[in-house]
């Protein structure tokens, strides 16, 4: 058993209460804030001695001086003077601690005298009620860290089923800017949830948005850890290996040629995949980009029609010029053009009950999103999706949406996490929970601002998330300018260095003054954790992730040059047919303008078909005839497709 | 104890809750006197000397006792019953911090007059307090002596015999088993054993009676900082005799006369050693010198007193509280 720290006292002035007590403990104790402590009581209550274990949150020191003025004095006014005393002033340490646990936890009665130790390994499990969840046979303990004090070092675990659900779910990170270490603390957790999630929960995997630079582009990439790291990697039995299944989606830049990811370096492209969306995903979530004051009722209607009856069928009518069948931006356009034709031509203000500027206002928007989202948006209806249906267990999925505009950002966001609800909602999205990992929340759930679309969302899954197997970690400098709700829905809250203003707020105000200032200083890899179990914030240290950071990532691996658009395109088809040649790219496409070479690639990257270079030269006249492609003598237009090729005719 | 007394002595007149500690009373401060002392330093009168250098850490040890004494209640006829209750202890400096040396002295004793008290009423006291009953009957025909503010004096110096008694015997053990130097709150000549220890030093803070008149008197009351008398000798009948002189503590500019005055004891030098008289009593100064920091604030003698001697009053306290 370890030593005595210390004594627990209390006066009038200061009287213990159920939870909360005081104790004085040697001028050397290694006791400090956040320290977990144990006090053995003095005198049995029914038959047992009781046991209350706590967590050290303000320490006061004082001497017997009583006022200041007497130690100037005692120096002569000259602080230099010290060496002249003999004696040092008596002098107390007193810790005021906030009560973890009672056992018994009945009667609940104020803390009673008894002596103070350091709480070692096994009195934290209790402390922290973690032996409610890691029994052996139903564990479903997350490692989240290691509690460091004096000479103990005990592994800190989250109860997964207050982490992921049913119970309460979600996590919330605060903290400064590259020093709370938000982002490598969702990382290293994911590592933990994947080790140790347990197997009679089922599956889980992950959806990141990657908002920043190049935050999460190499999480499948090695980084660099030290001892310190391994020690605590070993002492939360997670291996300091990077990600096994990571895949990757962007969306093209504007030019539709590269994709806009910072991993877009020759050697990592291979789990790279293009997101892109035809108009008919766009046009289910125009809600999301279109403010308020856009879709009046008016609006509303005519997307709605045009939804209804203009998207992906012939539309026939009279007064239009010719029948229309819209599947893309492009072609919605023409639409558009044709009708606001059509009206001026009769002079009319009204079409189908639509009003003239109903509809100008409508394509207006309409367009402005296809502008703003080139690249993501196909204008040629092609799309290219997040697997849904097929997810795999321990599988992070990141959708790199660092470089996009904002309203780009807004809709991928929007539709991803919308049809992963939905499919989780039918349980068929392949795993059965998904982590939804958001930085910089505070822009996508603000406390205040209008009411958006994506925030909606979250509030949403915030909210009843957690019966769905949907989690949302979230992360943002500061909480205090996110939604209530959004944090407040969030069962684990993480907290790294803050900054003094934030911790001025008042949410902060049930935090000691020592926690506060512990929380202003915490060094890189600490961390507070509020959880349902703990009845006390607790600090814990995490190690470094074991991924490529992401500024080590763009040196070692630099990002590609803009390609030409040949190879460009040839690199995306050489994923599903290695042996094309760049020769043989020019040769089908000598004609082709740059939309038609894209919209072909677009096509067969849909399809997949089983012979790539056939059904991509289809797409071409053969004003030139390719010097591979179709043997002379072939008589048939239309050979037989490969058995095992559902695509082809 | 009251709850005791009450039990026991049903008839006995309890004492209201709070009645003031005995030694809060003013009555029994002895008259201030003056007597005249022989100079043992040099071979003039008595005169002031520097103690030219350095204060240095000279002591160990710092011993003093507390002494607190109550009414507890009234006998029938009149006469009252006081608990009192005497402590010592020794404080050790270690590395510039205090720690108790061996076990601090607490002790306990119920004063009451046995001439005055009813035989059930004496046997009662004895159930309670046993050995440590004393009987405060005034002596064969002292007729003031029972006035009950008489008793209540009486009682009072039984109890502060009863402290001098405790230090003295802490004093006693210090020297039988230590080396070190051990500064003792008050004078040294109760003890035989301990007035003529090497390192026992006496520091006395109250002046009530000085060992100076005239001139000499003078020297003494104009002492500047750091500078002391001459010794002298101080004798008493039933005391031992010691070698003594004042030194002032503290810049007295500005403030009373006796402003950081004390007065030290020491053993008295054999005669083949009287000639060194002059530089113990320099040494020792600078011992004592040493420990005016830090100060002994907010205790209000604090110009007088060290603050290992503070330190012990407080322990006291806490032990007794
Ligand atoms: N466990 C850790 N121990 C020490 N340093 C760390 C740890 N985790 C991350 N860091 C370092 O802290 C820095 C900031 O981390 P990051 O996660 O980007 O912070 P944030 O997301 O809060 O801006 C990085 O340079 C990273 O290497
Ligand atoms: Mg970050």
């Amino acid at each position: 058993m370890s030593s005595i720290l210390g004594r627990v006292v209390a006066t009038e002035r200061r009287p213990n209460t159920p939870h909360e007590f005081h104790f004085w403990t040697a001028l050397d104790s290694p006791v400090g804030i956040g320290t977990i402590v144990r006090v053995d009581g003095r005198d049995a209550v029914n038959g047992t001695v009781p046991r209350v274990y706590g967590i050290v949150t303000e320490g006061f020191s004082w001497t017997d001086l009583a006022s200041p003025l007497h130690d100037v004095m005692g120096f002569d006014g000259s602080p230099s003077a010290e060496s002249l005393s003999q004696t040092d002033r008596a002098e107390i340490r007193l810790y005021t601690a906030a009560v973890l646990r009672h056992v018994p936890e009945e009667p609940l009665q104020p803390v009673p005298m008894g002596t103070v130790f350091l709480a070692d390994e096994l009195d934290v499990n209790i402390a922290l009620r973690m032996d409610g969840y890691l029994k052996p046979g139903a564990r479903t303990g997350i490692p989240i860290g290691v509690y460091r004090a004096g000479g103990t070092d005990a592994p800190i675990y989250l109860d997964a089923d207050f982490l992921i659900g049913p119970e309460a779910a979600h996590l919330n990170i605060s903290g400064v800017s590259g020093l709370a270490t938000k982002t490598s603390a969702v990382e290293w957790l994911l590592q933990s949830i994947f080790t140790h999630f347990p197997a009679q929960k089922g599956s889980v995997a992950a959806v990141c948005f990657n908002v920043k630079g190049p935050d999460l582009c190499y999480l499948d990439q090695p980084g660099e850890i030290d001892d310190a790291d391994r020690a605590l990697y070993e002492k939360c039995a997670v291996a300091p290996v990077p990600f096994e299944d990571v895949q990757y989606f962007a969306p093209y830049k504007s030019d539709g040629v590269s994709l806009n990811t910072l991993r877009s370096n020759e050697a990592l492209l291979d789990n790279v995949t293009a997101l892109t969306w035809g108009l008919r995903e766009v046009l289910q979530y125009a809600e999301v980009l279109l403010n308020k004051d856009d879709v009046d009722a008016k609006a509303d209607a005519l997307i709605d029609f045009i939804k209804e009856n203009v998207l992906d069928k012939r539309f026939v009518d009279q007064m239009l010029e010719r029948p229309h069948t819209v599947t893309s931006f492009a072609d919605l356009d023409a639409w558009f053009k044709d009708v606001l034709r059509a009206l001026e031509k009769k002079d009319d203000q009204s079409w189908r009950t639509h009003h003239v500027a109903t509809i100008r206002k409508v394509r207006n928007r309409l367009s402005n999103i296809s502008l703003r989202c080139k690249g993501l948006v196909a204008d040629d209806g092609a799309t290219s999706d997040l697997p849904f249906g097929s997810f795999q267990d321990r599988t992070v999925y990141v959708i790199d949406v660092a470089g996009l505009e904002e309203d780009a950002q807004d809709l991928i966001f929007a539709r991803v996490v919308t049809k992963l609800r939905e499919h989780l909602e039918k349980r068929d999205l392949g795993v059965q929970h998904v982590v939804v990992f958001v930085d910089e929340l505070n822009k996508y759930a603000p406390g205040d601002g209008p009411e958006t679309y994506v925030r909606k969302m979250l509030l949403d899954i915030a909210e009843r998330g957690r019966y769905l197997g949907l989690v949302l970690f979230a992360a943002q400098q500061f909480r205090s300018q996110v939604h209530r709700r959004v944090v407040g829905n969030s069962g684990t809250a993480l907290y790294g260095r803050m900054d003094g203003d934030e911790l001025a707020t008042p949410g902060y105000a049930v935090l000691s003054p020592a926690i506060k200032t512990k929380l202003a200083t915490l060094e890189k890899g600490q961390l507070m954790v509020r959880h349902p179990h703990f009845t006390q914030p607790i600090f814990v240290r995490f190690p470094r992730p074991s991924v490529m950071r992401g500024r080590d990532g763009v040196s070692q691996y630099p990002a590609a040059q803009a390609p030409s658009l040949h190879a460009a395109v040839l690199r995306t088809l050489r994923t599903l047919d290695p042996s094309l040649t760049l020769g043989w790219l020019q040769d089908v496409t000598q004609l082709a303008t740059d939309d038609e070479i894209l919209r072909a690639r677009n096509d067969v990257v849909r399809a997949r078909p089983g012979d790539v270079r056939r059904e991509f030269s289809k797409h071409f006249r053969a004003a030139v005839a390719p010097r591979t492609a179709v043997r002379p003598d072939a008589p048939s237009p239309l050979p037989a497709a490969p058995a095992d090729d559902p695509y082809g005719f | 104890m009251r709850r005791q007394l009450a039990a026991l002595l049903p008839d006995a007149r309890p004492t209201s809750e709070g009645e003031g500690a005995l030694e809060l009373a003013s009555s029994r401060v002895d008259a201030p006197r003056l007597i005249s002392a022989t100079v043992l330093e040099g071979s003039g009168p008595l005169r002031a000397r520097r103690v030219f250098q350095a204060a240095v850490a000279g002591f160990r040890g710092f011993l003093d006792g507390t002494q607190r004494s109550l009414v507890a209640g009234y006998l029938a006829g009149g006469a009252p019953i006081v608990v009192g209750r005497a402590a010592a202890v020794i404080r050790e400096r270690r590395n510039r911090r205090m720690h108790t040396w061996g076990a601090p002295l607490v002790e306990m004793r119920l004063y009451a007059p046995h001439g005055l008290a009813t035989p059930t009423e004496w046997d009662a006291l004895r159930q309670i307090a046993g050995h440590q009953l004393v009987d405060i009957s005034a002596r064969e025909g002292e007729i003031d002596g029972e006035h009950p503010l008489a008793l209540r004096d009486a009682a009072f110096h039984r109890v502060q015999a009863h402290r001098e008694a405790l230090e003295q015997r802490l004093a006693e053990r210090w020297c039988s088993t230590e080396h070190d130097r051990l500064f003792i709150d008050g004078g040294i000549s109760g003890s035989d054993t301990v007035a003529v220890s090497s390192c026992t030093v006496g520091v006395v803070k109250s002046h009530r009676t000085l060992y100076a008149e005239g001139v000499a008197l003078q020297t003494i009351l104009g002492l500047g900082r750091s500078e002391r008398s001459s010794v002298f000798e101080v004798t008493s009948p039933r005391r031992t005799t010691v070698a003594s002189w004042y030194l002032r503590l503290r810049d007295p500019m500005g403030r009373d006369p006796m402003w950081g005055l004390v007065r030290v004891e020491i053993a008295r030098p054999d005669p083949a050693e009287r000639h060194a008289i002059g530089d113990r009593a320099d040494e020792v100064s600078r011992w004592i010198l040493a420990e005016a920091s830090p100060l002994a604030l907010p205790d209000a003698r604090w110009d007088k007193m060290v603050y290992g001697i503070r330190d012990c009053e407080e322990f006291l306290r806490a032990v007794t509280q």
